[in-house]
């Protein structure tokens, strides 16, 4: 039985001008996973994560963290807060400070860690962020990329538990992008929990041991990345595509190019890997054999 | 205002320790408006001069500029002091008498005028010096380090970021607006520029909540502790500073007779 790590249980939760952003939401999230969640703009994503290390108390229900419902005192929340970071969607509503340099160290300060680990901290985060070079530059004269990762640096930098981000890869180029998603590899083999939320399908399908799928508020659908890509009215409620590996994937089953048995390739080499070549001269096989 | 900001990032002094700046800078501005003849004033400013033109590689057109903004203010409080309006024409240097009215300069008062506006432009130059080779958040740290209240320096470090997060948003605001011809009329114009503030107040109290709520994820306890590059400290910045400020103020207190 793995370890449950965080839990939300039968969670509500309304705005105060009565917008109810979140309905008995139930969701296990296992120690050293890669959840995705998936959802349209205003499906309650970030709500969501917002009731992970208690920034917004639930209206019924709980959140659990080992097993235990968090505590809304001071004390027990600054605990969690050291075990769940949040990278915030909007880099602007993270970074307090112009210098780069002084808010990545702000949290890891927060820890009670000596000085000289702080900056050790400090520049490890800005070598796995990449922001080296950004260091001596205010934040209000970086890119909107820039400030995403120097805001991701300051969750980095604390070493949490789990690590939330919501919508990292916005606003990311395809390089950083794709740099930024190995940085979640190596910290998810460090045996991190890494949860995120995307609009970004592929990445979602690729990456992700498993997915949950919001939509106005509830949890509409939660397992396997393939399993829940290949049911097209999930895919039409919830608002998403199809990754473009299953669509391929799907259009060489259908026709005919390998048998519906093969496994799905998660990723484009998986993909190369099973396609036939072409000089093995086979003709695709004929639909009614299949 | 966002021009001296970006030069006090990208100049040549900006790795010297904040420190050593601010000490120069205040001793400097102290030495120049405790002297007593014009000496000393034109002295601090051909030094700031040639240190930021040159020391900073700060463009001499951009400090010309800058120096020019008190310029005008200065020249017009400066004539109220150096012109006298008397029905005693004695004493006057430059005079013109008028209906047994005498407007013009006495002497002394020139000396005075000249000295108030030379000090000035010196201590501005001091200024400009530190605000334009040295971040904003380096000095708060300064501030910090000399035991200034904690809820000053904390506040000036929000303060300057948000400066630039609601110029930034009022910005977009406005340039939304003009591409929708929000600019057009007088009226129209109103109307915009009054919805334009409406729309700035919302965001920040939305902005202010989601800051805080930011701060207490990454376990914000009330107090924002920060840390700050560190940077080499020179002797022989110091050393320089005493060999600089040395001369000046013997030529002050040679100057006081
Ligand atoms: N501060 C707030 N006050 C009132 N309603 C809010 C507030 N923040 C969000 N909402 C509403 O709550 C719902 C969920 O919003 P949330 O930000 O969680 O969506 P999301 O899934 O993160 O969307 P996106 O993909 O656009 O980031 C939305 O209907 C939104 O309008
Ligand atoms: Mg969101």
């Amino acid at each position: 039985m793995p370890e449950i790590i965080l839990e939300a249980f039968n969670l509500d939760y309304s705005y105060p001008d009565g917008t109810k952003a979140l309905r008995t939401i139930n969701l296990k999230i296992e120690k050293g996973e890669k959840l995705t969640i998936l959802g349209s703009n205003g499906a309650g994503k970030s709500t969501l994560f917002m009731q992970f290390n208690g920034l917004y108390r639930p209206n019924s229900g709980s959140i659990k963290y080992q097993g235990q419902a968090i505590s809304y005192k001071n004390k027990p929340l600054i605990e969690l807060r050291k075990k769940v970071g949040i990278v915030f969607q909007d880099p602007d509503s993270q970074l307090f400070s112009s210098s780069v340099y002084q808010d990545i160290s702000f949290g890891p300060l927060n820890l009670g860690l000596s000085d000289q680990e702080v900056e050790a901290r400090v520049d490890q985060a800005l070598i796995d962020t990449e922001t080296t070079d950004l260091e001596y530059k205010p934040t209000h004269l970086l890119s909107y990329g820039q400030k995403k990762r120097v805001s991701i640096a300051g969750v980095l930098a604390m070493e949490p538990e789990v690590i939330i981000f919501d919508e990292p890869t916005a606003g990311l180029d395809p390089r950083h992008a794709r740099e930024f998603m190995q940085l979640l590899k190596n910290l998810s083999d460090e045996g991190k929990t890494i949860i995120i939320s995307t609009h970004d399908v592929d990445l979602a399908y690729s990456w992700s041991d498993r997915l949950v799928i919001m939509s106005s508020g509830e949890i509409i659908a939660q397992g396997e990345p393939g399993e829940l890509f290949l049911q097209p009215e999930l895919i039409e409620q919830a608002d998403l595509a199809l990754p473009w590996l299953l669509e391929i994937y799907c259009g060489l089953v259908e026709k005919g190019w390998f048998p519906t048995s093969t496994p799905l390739p998660k990723t484009r080499e998986e993909l190369l890997l099973i396609l036939p070549l072409a000089s093995m001269n086979i003709s695709p096989i004929p639909k009614d054999s299949k | 205002m966002i021009n001296i900001d970006s030069y006090a990032y990208s100049n040549h002094l900006k790795k010297i320790h904040p420190g050593e700046k601010s000490l120069f800078a205040m001793i400097t501005l102290a030495v120049c408006l405790t002297s007593p003849t014009v000496i000393t004033p034109l002295i601090v400013l051909a030094l700031m001069a040639g240190l930021i033109i040159f020391k900073a590689g700060i463009p001499g057109r951009v400090f010309l500029k800058l120096l020019l903004v008190p310029f005008s203010f200065l020249v017009l409080s400066v004539l109220t002091i150096a012109f006298s309006i008397s029905t005693d024409p004695s004493g006057f240097w430059i005079a013109e008498t008028i209906n047994g009215l005498t407007i013009g300069i006495r002497y002394p008062d020139l000396n005075t005028a000249a000295q108030l506006f030379l000090r000035s432009l010196g201590a501005v130059s001091c200024l400009y010096f530190l605000a334009l080779t040295t971040p904003m958040t380096e000095i708060i740290t300064v501030l910090h380090k000399l035991r200034v209240p904690v809820i000053i320096t904390e506040l000036m470090l929000l303060i300057y970021r948000f400066i630039f997060v609601f110029m930034e948003t009022a910005i977009t605001i406005k340039r939304a607006q003009s591409s929708r011809l929000g600019y057009v009329s007088l009226k129209i114009s109103y109307r915009s520029l009054s919805r334009l503030f409406s729309a700035l107040l919302g965001k920040v109290f939305v902005k202010s909540q989601e800051l805080y709520n930011a701060m207490a994820a990454r376990c914000y306890t009330g107090e924002i502790k920060v840390l700050t590059k560190k940077y080499p400290v020179n002797l022989r910045n110091y050393l320089l500073i005493i060999g600089l400020e040395l001369p000046l103020i013997l030529i002050n207190l040679l100057g006081r007779r």
